[in-house]
């Protein structure tokens, strides 16, 4: 487990590690982010000037009730959808997410961010092995994967063995349980070295204690250097986090980027 | 590199690839087999043209030309040929054996007068024969209500033998040895004879089998002097030939060829003035046709050139030489004399065979466009299957082009694993046409229906079994199961033998049974094409969805 972490300590896009960024300023901020969706001929607003920073190795639970618009904020932080035209931008290591060609928003997702779901989001067709190692081969070419095909499943397989799931490498997600196919997830999103893990209610859909695993997982990612926003609508699990934000009416309340936890 | 791997593995563990590919064998096996045959169809009628009539035509219609023995010396001198033959070609009317009384029916031909040796040397004739000795293993082949086995008994084999001897020479030899002329008519000239659904031809009622009996041949020549007459003469049926052309075998017979030249007034006489007084030239005999077959490895179009340089050294010849009168040189080339390869006269005759080809090959390659259409409908469907799995790899920063490349690839897949199994089929069904034929024609054998309703047994006890059970797909599965061995059990007891390819609308006795290489491969290629176009539509529609609908898909 402990190498793991290391590892995690080293991780990182090379070319954005070597920006040198005040200690200060924030690793990954949402500024004023507005989003509306359209349901029928009516529009709701969900998002409505959003803003949240999160700095380097910080771990932030982002709190709210359901339908408050976490999710949105965490896809929008993620780059997995766009915030409404000119409401609003992402900032990932001093450069503007939301201006980045589709290339260069491509491997942020691949290699910058790591996302766990509530559903786990494992690919039914692929085993625990190679569910873990997907997002390297989407991050490389032909070429590139036949040099580092070796390197890559050890990668994958040391994650595995680490997050305790070595002997279900060549078993398919459905024949996993849900904390272990969460763990799966965990380790998918981590295989990449990625500098921040967005969670989304990655315990929503497990008991209690297979919960409190599964946070326990993350605290140690955390430890190890790893930066961490996890939304939740649970107020306990936002506990276990550095910081917690509450998103309230489309707005994260309180001072977004301060040293604040909520007990 | 992760398209490979989710390509594989969506190809590999699930069941609608299956049908796509069994969608895209279907439709390539249907076009490569019409194709097939069509294309193999032409080739017979190009082949039993050139079989009928070796490879270059010299023919001078009508008047027919005159000193043809030396044109033909000149041509064997070539290199490019091997053999050269006269014909006299014309159309009359023949009196039939039968029935039995004064009354006898009469047939219109086209004869064929031919030296019967020469005959053989140029064209196919002699393995046209029908009544000839069986080899060992033809024996075996026949079935049992081949004529030619109780012929073998009634005459035996010196009988059959005598039969294809008289043919070879084209004479009726009786048994003190006197020749009289014989004549060969093609297999459906009498009407007594019927093709067997086995192939084999049986006189319907055999008194009149052919052979031995005689005909009258009347003609009706065309000279400068007289008003026409016609002429006949009695000649000896002495045995039939089947060229496979139905066409042929229908009108053609082939008679010597003094018989012929006789008819048509084509035979020596003595020129006389406008008195009626010898001048001393002799108008020598003639033939309308001098066919001539290649040497090996000498294409027709090669030899006609030769042929035609032959025919006016020929000309020149004749022009030079004083003994022959001038109204006896035939014209040149171009001028009522042809000089044509058996493509170039049978040109009528083949080319709307090819448009016909070319307008099925297009009309069936609407069926590509039903392959696009089946591939597109099964990846629309695999990709709304597949909504959250895109998501999903968005999220790990998968491009829509990579996307859309799995989509693609998997089409590609369909498309060349489908082709490589419909050419598999059309190669089993093209090569075994005529025993599929065959079996649609006889009576389906009891044991079939019987073992397909003993099936149907216990299908329908599934189907009633499921029932029980409440689920709706297995029953309705089972009950079409059921159906579909009853309905082939009912359909097999009542079929007493259909046959589609019938000799009299399709020139061929058999069906052709080979595969055209560039149908294949051009058909194949169309699947790929258009197993990637259908799925083009489905491959951009997974590219443009939204990842965070698609991982609220659920």
């Amino acid at each position: 487990m402990s190498d793991v972490r290391i590892d995690q300590r080293e991780a990182g896009d090379e070319a954005t590690r070597s920006r040198r960024r005040h200690p200060s300023q924030a690793l990954i901020s949402a500024v004023n982010l507005h989003k509306t969706y359209r349901l029928g001929r009516v529009d709701v607003p969900v998002l409505r000037g959003a803003s949240l920073d999160v700095r380097e190795g910080e771990w932030v639970a982002v709190h709210g009730a359901s339908g408050s618009g976490k999710s949105t904020l965490l896809h929008l932080m993620g780059d997995l959808d766009q915030p409404d035209p000119g409401a609003g931008e992402v900032h990932f290591d001093g450069r503007i997410v939301t201006s980045m060609s589709r290339g260069e928003r491509n491997r942020y997702r691949n290699r910058s961010i790591g996302f766990v779901f509530q559903f786990y989001h494992l690919l039914p067709e692929l085993n625990v092995l190679e569910n873990t190692f997907l997002p390297a081969l989407v991050g490389l070419t032909r070429f590139g994967y036949y040099a580092q095909r070796g390197e890559i499943r050890n990668r994958a397989a040391e994650l595995l063995a680490a997050f305790g799931l070595d002997h279900r490498l060549a078993h398919r997600p459905r024949e996993l349980s849900g904390g272990e196919r969460q763990r799966v997830a965990i380790a998918r999103a981590l295989v990449n070295r990625p500098q921040v893990l967005l969670a989304d209610e990655p315990t929503g859909n497990l008991d209690e204690k297979t919960g409190s695993e599964i946070l326990d997982l993350l605290a140690e990612q955390h430890r190890g250097g790893l930066t961490i926003v996890i939304v939740t609508h649970d107020r306990a699990i936002a506990a276990r986090a550095d910081r917690v934000v509450e998103l309230h009416d489309g707005k994260v309340v309180g001072k977004a980027g301060t040293w604040k936890t909520e007990s | 590199m992760y398209h490979i791997l989710l390509t594989n593995r969506y190809l590999t563990t699930r069941v609608i690839p299956l049908i796509a590919v069994a969608a895209v064998a279907l439709c390539v096996a249907l076009v490569i087999i019409v194709v097939s045959v069509m294309t193999g169809f032409l080739d017979m009628v190009k082949d039993s043209g050139r079989t009928l009539m070796g490879d270059v035509v010299v023919s001078y219609p009508v008047s027919g030309l005159p000193y043809y023995d030396r044109l033909i010396e000149r041509i064997e001198a070539l290199d490019e040929a091997e053999a050269a033959t006269p014909l006299v070609d014309g159309w009359g009317l023949l009196k039939m054996p039968y029935p039995e009384g004064r009354r006898k029916e009469t047939e219109t031909v086209q004869f064929w007068a031919v030296e019967p040796q020469s005959f053989g040397d140029v064209t196919g004739f002699r393995e046209t024969l029908y009544w000839r000795p069986p080899e060992e293993d033809e024996v075996g082949a026949m079935g049992d209500g081949d004529f030619r086995r109780e012929l073998l008994e009634a005459i035996g084999e010196e009988g059959m033998e005598r039969a294809y001897q008289d043919a070879l020479q084209l004479e009726y030899h009786d048994a003190e040895g006197r020749a009289t002329p014989g004549v060969v008519p093609g297999m459906h000239v009498s009407a007594g004879n019927e093709r067997q659904k086995d192939g084999s031809y049986r006189p319907v009622r055999d008194r009149w089998w052919m052979p031995q009996h005689e005909v009258i041949l009347t003609a009706l020549p065309v000279d400068a002097i007289s008003a026409p007459e016609p002429e006949s003469a009695v000649l000896r049926v002495v045995n039939e030939f089947v060229s496979g052309v139905f066409l042929i075998d229908d009108k053609r017979i082939i008679i010597p060829l003094q018989v012929g030249q006789d008819l048509l007034h084509l035979d020596e006489a003595q020129i006389v003035d406008e008195e009626g007084e010898e001048t001393g030239f002799i108008d020598p005999p003639r033939a309308t046709m001098v066919l001539v077959r290649a040497a090996e490895g000498v294409t027709p179009e090669a030899l006609r050139e030769r042929i035609a340089g032959a025919y006016e050294t020929f000309r020149g010849d004749l022009l030079a030489d004083h003994s022959v009168a001038m109204e006896l040189i035939p014209p040149p080339e171009g001028f009522g004399v042809g000089v044509q390869t058996w493509l170039q006269q049978q040109r009528q005759f083949i080319a709307p065979i090819e448009k016909e080809r070319e307008l099925m090959r297009v009309l069936f390659s609407i069926v590509y466009l039903v392959c696009a259409g089946l591939v597109l409908s099964i990846f629309w469907a695999i990709v709304y299957e597949k909504t959250r799995d895109i998501g999903i790899l968005r999220s790990i920063g998968a491009s829509r082009m990579g996307i859309s490349l799995i989509f693609l690839r998997y089409g590609a897949i369909i498309g060349a694993i489908g082709s490589i199994v419909g050419l598999g089929l059309a190669f089993l069904i093209v090569r075994n046409i005529n025993s599929i034929h065959g079996a649609m024609g006889k009576q389906a054998p009891m044991w079939l229906w019987i073992g397909l309703f003993i099936l149907a047994g216990p299908a329908l006890l599934m189907t009633v079994w499921r029932a029980r059970k409440g689920l709706l797909l297995p029953v309705v599965m089972w009950t079409l199961i059921t159906l579909v061995l009853a309905g082939l059990g009912v359909g097999l007891m009542f079929h007493k033998g259909t046959l589609i390819w019938d000799p009299s609308v399709y020139y061929f006795s058999e069906i052709p049974n080979t595969m055209d290489p560039f149908t294949a491969v051009t058909t194949m290629i169309g699947a790929v094409i258009f197993s990637v176009l259908g799925a083009f539509f489905p491959a951009a529609k997974a590219a443009d969805t939204d990842p965070v609908r698609a991982l609220r898909y659920e």
